[in-house]
């Protein structure tokens, strides 16, 4: 398969790569940038977890041909918080129990950001409607929910900045 | 008393490790001259294999080494409690998605290619699909050296059955069916093997046990358990999925044969058509009671579809019947389970280990006891608890 260049903005950084023009945008951002936050669950659109954010939209980046995302602004797990530092939604779900085995956390922290980027206060029906494309086989839905919820209102309180 | 944990709302250990997305999971991890490696699925669910002509695969620039059957240092077999699963099919497949032969190659997408060019011939054998096929007369055998396809029978026994009934004012009789079902762990299973200097293997692995893994993958291997070490990686799931081997030994035997590191990860589609289920089961109740509610007599058989291997499957039926009488007080019990070999996909342990399927029939049966006799569902299990 030929190579093509790509110019990309990877979590704030301007990059420029090359991949396979048959390449998925997850298997760029996998085994391309070496970012292994996002998941491979399913390959074919069904679970989420491999959900990065494409130009402010979440996107299941199995879906994505990696060409698709040339010129294009890309947010990864690794683009929001670091351990010391993180992200009030990473925080959130943490604290509400949201996480267990943990496969399903990066993608699903990032469609909560595609939301709360887009929607800051959203309602319950908002963050369903939003996370539904996500699956998770641990937890449930619950926690994760009040995890973004909770996210949502602490950020608004200025507790939080993003 | 002022506990520090108990009682306390703790953040998990590992939770920040997992939002931020720096938790490896196996899947993650990469070695210098890492290998991709693959299995061949069998195309038929019982099958005599006639040849395998694995020739033109090994020819693929990219392909380091083709395995079958015969490239296995020692034992072909493996199980969590039987040792009757091959690890590669050697003369026979008892299920869709039998491993036929591995690869290692380059990149996932030669050792892809690499498996389309083997060619397996098979002849085709008639199957059993369903509990009561595999205990017809003259069924044909899953696994010959067995003589049966039934892989156990237990009894329970408690009081005196004929005289339970005889003291029961009603009678509630019912067969129940379960299906079949699917763990789903978000993570497909994924093993990364490498091997040192002195011949050492490591295994990282999205796992259950690592113990129970290392007995297992050594034997195989043909190396003692202690040169084995088997590390569990961040693990995406399981429910008792992960509990029987997966893709540890494929890793294994070949991260031994090329003396390279090689990750094995299954496809989704691998792993639904591949991985253990949990058990369907056809459960047959009489449970009889008094007039005013009490449980005087439980009768029932457990039938579980194992499919093609044990795994743990013949605990897990025994089990169900252990289970049968559910949270209640019966005198007099007579419960038999009958685990039975079938060419549908391994059953394994799945969250409640038979369990479920019998408090569907518990549970309906206690239901319908209470509608006989005009008492409230919640009664009627307040008094029997
Ligand atoms: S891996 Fe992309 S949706 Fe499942
Ligand atoms: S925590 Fe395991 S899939 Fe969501």
């Amino acid at each position: 398969m030929a190579l093509i260049a790509l110019d990309l903005t990877v979590n704030g950084k301007q990059t420029q790569v090359q991949v396979e023009e048959d390449k998925n945008l997850l298997y760029l951002i996998r085994e391309v940038l070496g970012l292994k936050g996002a998941k491979e669950g399913c390959g074919e659109g069904d679970c989420g977890a491999c959900t990065v954010i494409l130009d402010g939209k979440a996107v299941n980046s199995c879906l994505v041909l990696a060409v698709q995302a040339q010129g294009k602004e890309l947010v990864t797990i690794e683009g929001l918080g670091r351990p010391d530092n993180p992200h009030p939604l990473q925080r959130a779900f943490v604290e509400e129990g949201a996480i267990q085995c943990g496969y399903c956390t990066p993608g699903m922290i990032l469609s909560a950001k595609a939301l709360l980027d887009y929607n800051p206060s959203p309602t319950g029906s908002e963050i369903r409607t939003a996370m539904s494309g996500n699956l998770c086989r641990c937890t449930g839905y619950q926690k994760i929910i009040r995890a973004v919820q909770k996210a949502s209102n602490s950020m608004a309180e200025g507790k939080e900045v993003l | 008393m002022g506990l520090k944990t108990v009682g306390q709302r703790v953040p998990r250990v590992d939770g920040l490790t997992k939002a931020v997305g720096q938790a490896v999971y196996a899947g993650d991890m990469e070695m210098p001259g890492m290998l991709y490696g693959k299995a061949l699925r069998s195309a038929y669910a019982h099958a005599k294999i006639l040849s395998i002509d694995t020739s033109s695969a090994e020819k693929i620039p990219g392909v380091h080494v083709v395995l079958t059957a015969k490239d296995i240092p020692g034992i072909n077999k493996f199980g969590l409690a039987i040792l009757d699963q091959p690890v590669l099919a050697a003369d026979k497949v008892r299920m869709r998605g039998d491993a036929i032969a591995l690869v290692a190659a380059e990149s996932g997408d030669i050792a892809e290619e690499a498996l389309q060019a083997i060619k397996v011939s098979y002849e085709e054998l008639p199957g059993i699909y369903t509990i009561e096929a595999g205990l017809a007369d003259n069924a044909p055998l899953i696994h010959e050296e067995m003589g049966t396809n039934l892989l156990q029978h237990t009894k329970v026994r408690k009081g005196n059955i004929q005289e339970g009934f005889a003291r029961a004012d009603v009678v509630v009789e019912n067969t129940y069916y379960t299906q079949r079902a699917e763990h789903a762990y978000l993570e497909p299973e994924t093993s990364l093997a490498t091997i040192d200097v002195s011949g050492n293997v490591t295994i990282w692995t999205s796992t259950q046990y690592v113990f129970r893994d290392r007995r297992q993958i050594a034997p195989v291997l043909g190396i003692p358990t202690n040169r084995v070490r088997v590390i569990q990686a961040a693990t995406g799931g399981a429910f008792g999925g992960k509990d029987d081997i997966t893709t540890e030994i494929q890793a294994g035997l070949l991260a031994l044969k090329t003396k390279r590191p090689v990750r094995v990860t299954w496809s989704r589609a691998e792993s639904m058509v591949c991985s253990t289920k949990r058990h369907p089961m056809k459960i047959w109740c009489k449970t009889g009671a008094t007039k005013d509610g009490r449980l005087v007599a439980l009768e029932g058989t457990v039938y579980s579809d194992k499919g093609a291997y044990c795994s743990i499957g013949h605990f897990i039926t025994k089990k169900a019947g252990l289970h049968l009488s559910g949270p209640y007080h019966i005198p007099h019990i007579s419960v038999d389970t009958f685990a039975v070999y079938t060419n549908n996909t391994v059953s394994g342990p799945f969250r409640g280990f038979g369990i479920l399927q019998s408090a569907l029939a518990h549970e309906s049966q206690m239901d319908m006891l209470a509608e006989r006799l005009g008492m409230s569902p919640w009664e009627i299990r307040m008094l029997n608890a």
